[in-house]
């Protein structure tokens, strides 16, 4: 078990200049796409650079963000379960509050207006299960752009609902059939639409994931939810918490709650990874655990990766961490051990899931359920002065017809 | 430095081949290289599967997926095709995504693919001009030539980058998106081909969209060489058919000659 004194950090420094002028996190990131997308990707950068620059685009964020998509999500004191654990006291970054679910708005609000001013007319994105996808088609719907979704066919199958959400939006979803036919080539087939509509059409990359300027632009609207967190956190405890824990599929929840509070070396960051049934290939997706560094869609990072560089597949109860590699600036942090990454099982996780509904009257995403094991792991090392925050970033709703069927239960 | 007659624009237009390793099985592979050989082309691309191909269009793909299963490893590649001598089989260029070569490492890689000889460098569609500063290094000393990409929506500062140093050739892609996608208009293509000749030496050669010897033809008659990938990826299975095409591509190619005539 981890001790949270192995992880403090106390020389550390945010390092102001990352990611560099060709998206590098010291070794990690990059742009590994194709040379049809290259001149979209300078495109994207110097216009997201130009916006972030511009008080205008701040403001009408923000507006956003507040009216639309609820925001500032509350911070919660979880005193049942604190109580429960008998150890830290735990705190939730309510992400699951947000209108349509989870902390995925966040970054498709971002990216939508962000297209608005480059003046594309259309959306295309990638999703696993699901949340990504509804989180962009509302945008579109909102802001008016044309919108398809990719989703592997094994995925649609899995989350009919969320599918009839996105039609209801107005979104054509486009089911993958291609490899695994889950996120990962559904993530492919969005590269492949892009680099033929590049001149058209923006893709809203879900995650702190691809090529640069990706990992970097997810993170930067993805931030405001570690900053809120830490004006909260210091109006009600009047400090900093000593330990910050995130599920981390992608990165881009994990990087987001974390990016603000990475020069605060009092704060342990902590990502927990999907543990999956077992730590042999194809039944996990714990990149940190096994992976190598190689190259995945557009990014040089962890991977899971069989010995001749084929791409390994994953597993994971929840579909937003089942993915066989892991954001750059995530694996930066790791190497230079100012994040802690460990992982948690299935099994894990629904306990957590179970014990955040009955206790707290919460339901939290499966992929959330992860940060919520992870937290009640790390509680029970410390004693009540402690004070440990966990992001909860999506509800569970779209997970209860999963939760269901691993329980045996029919529903009609 | 080049090597052989690699890197030189001449008259003789050229045709490469885009095969897939190991589909269906590396017997047939190495009957369509011998082929190739026969029929004289100045090179092939040797496609060595990889699970995650995001610039490939459907027919590459499954063509991957055949070769995967049971499976066609860069590693065990190069040792398989020392069993071919250096004389039976045309030039490769080996052509995948850039993690296979990450995992063999880029050493290894160099070492080995100058024990198997005959191999003169790699195409490997993701890997940017600004990431691939490690793999020239690697490359260039071995006298390997790692070939830079030029597609469309490339601009004008951008290519003169990307061409400025010499490799065996340039390959423009010639239409937006993946491979196996029919090219129809050529107009926009013979005017990229022109910009990037006022820039260097090094032959161009279009790839992507060479779907009939008849829009080989077309190509030919401004460009250096065509690439034939998924066309020919079809009939990888029947090989007599494949061989009957490539000749076609090729009779196209030794008729070919440019309207101005310039070419030296």
């Amino acid at each position: 078990m981890e001790k949270i004194s192995e992880v403090m950090a106390p020389s550390f420094r945010r390092p102001s200049s990352l990611p560099d002028k060709n998206g590098y996190f010291g070794e990690f990131g990059g742009r590994f796409v194709s040379e049809s997308l290259m001149e979209a990707l300078y495109e994207l950068e110097n216009s997201f650079r130009t916006a972030w620059k511009d008080k205008a685009f701040h403001r009408e964020m923000e507006s956003v963000y507040k009216d639309f998509v609820g925001r500032p999500s509350p911070l919660y004191f979880a005193a049942a379960l604190t109580e429960k654990i008998g150890g830290a006291r735990l705190y939730l970054k309510r992400e699951d509050l947000n209108h349509t679910g989870a902390h995925k708005i966040n970054n498709t609000v971002g990216q939508a207006l962000l297209a608005r001013r480059m003046g594309k007319r259309r959306l295309i994105a990638e999703t696993g299960a699901g949340q990504h996808g509804v989180a962009t088609a509302t945008v579109a719907a909102r802001y008016d752009f044309e919108c398809e979704i990719y989703m592997g066919s094994e995925d649609v199958r899995r989350q009919a609902l969320n599918v009839f959400r996105m039609n209801l939006l107005g979104a054509t979803v486009r089911p993958v059939e291609q490899g695994t036919k889950t996120l990962k080539d559904a993530i492919s087939e969005a590269l492949r639409d892009w680099s033929q509509s590049v001149l058209t059409t923006h893709y809203v990359l879900g995650t702190a994931f691809g090529p640069h300027p990706f990992p970097l632009m997810v993170r930067s609207f993805q931030s405001v939810i570690g900053q809120e967190a830490r004006k909260q956190i210091l109006r009600k405890e009047g400090r900093l918490p000593d330990a910050l824990v995130a599920c981390v599929g992608g990165g881009s929840n994990a990087m987001g709650l974390f990016y603000p509070f990475l020069s605060d070396h009092q704060c342990a960051l902590w990502g927990m990874e999907a543990g999956g049934r077992s730590m042999e290939p194809g039944e996990h997706a714990a990149r940190f655990q096994t992976g190598r560094v190689g190259v995945l869609q557009g990014s040089k990072t962890y991977v899971l990766q069989d010995e001749d560089g084929q791409i390994e597949k994953t597993h994971s109860v929840s579909a937003g961490l089942d993915y066989s590699a892991v954001g750059p600036e995530l694996a930066y942090y790791r190497d230079s051990g100012r994040i802690v990454f460990s992982s948690v099982s299935d099994e894990e996780a629904m306990e957590a899931f179970e014990m955040l509904s009955r206790t707290e009257g919460i339901l939290p995403a499966l992929e959330s359920a992860h940060a919520i094991a992870g937290a009640i792991r790390l509680a029970r090392q410390m004693d009540s002065s402690r004070i440990i925050l966990v992001n909860l970033s999506g509800r569970g709703d779209k997970d209860v017809m999963e939760v269901a069927r691993i329980k045996g239960v029919t529903l009609t | 430095m080049k090597t052989g007659t690699a890197g030189e624009r001449s008259t003789h237009k050229k045709v490469i081949p885009y095969l897939m390793a190991g589909d269906p099985n590396l017997g047939v592979t190495e009957k369509l290289l011998r082929a190739a050989k026969k029929e004289g082309v100045w090179a092939v691309e040797l496609g060595v599967p990889f699970s995650d191909p995001t610039a490939d269009g459907p027919v590459i793909q499954e063509a991957a997926q055949r070769s995967l299963c049971p499976s066609t490893s860069l590693r065990s590649l190069l040792s398989w095709l020392e069993t071919i001598p250096v004389g039976e089989r045309p030039a490769i260029y080996l052509m995948t995504y850039f993690n296979l070569f990450l995992a063999m490492g880029l050493e290894n890689f160099v070492s080995s693919a100058r024990r198997t000889g005959g191999i003169r460098g790699a195409v490997i569609p993701d890997l940017s001009f600004e990431d691939a500063g490690p793999v020239r290094k690697a490359f260039h000393p071995a006298g390997l030539s790692l070939i830079p990409f030029v597609s469309l929506t490339t601009s004008e500062t951008r290519m003169k980058r990307i061409v400025a140093r010499s490799e065996d050739f340039i390959y423009l892609v010639s239409l937006l998106g993946t491979t196996g996608k029919e090219l129809s208009e050529t107009g926009t293509l013979s005017l990229m081909v022109d910009r990037i000749r006022s820039q260097t030496e090094s032959p161009v050669c279009v790839g992507f969209g060479i779907q009939s010897p008849a829009v080989a033809g077309k190509v030919l008659q401004f460009a250096d060489g065509v690439i034939v990938g998924s066309r020919l990826v079809r009939e990888e299975t029947d090989p007599e058919n494949w061989q009957k095409l490539l000749s076609a591509f090729c009779a196209v190619a030794r008729t070919s000659t440019e309207p101005s005539g310039v070419m030296c």
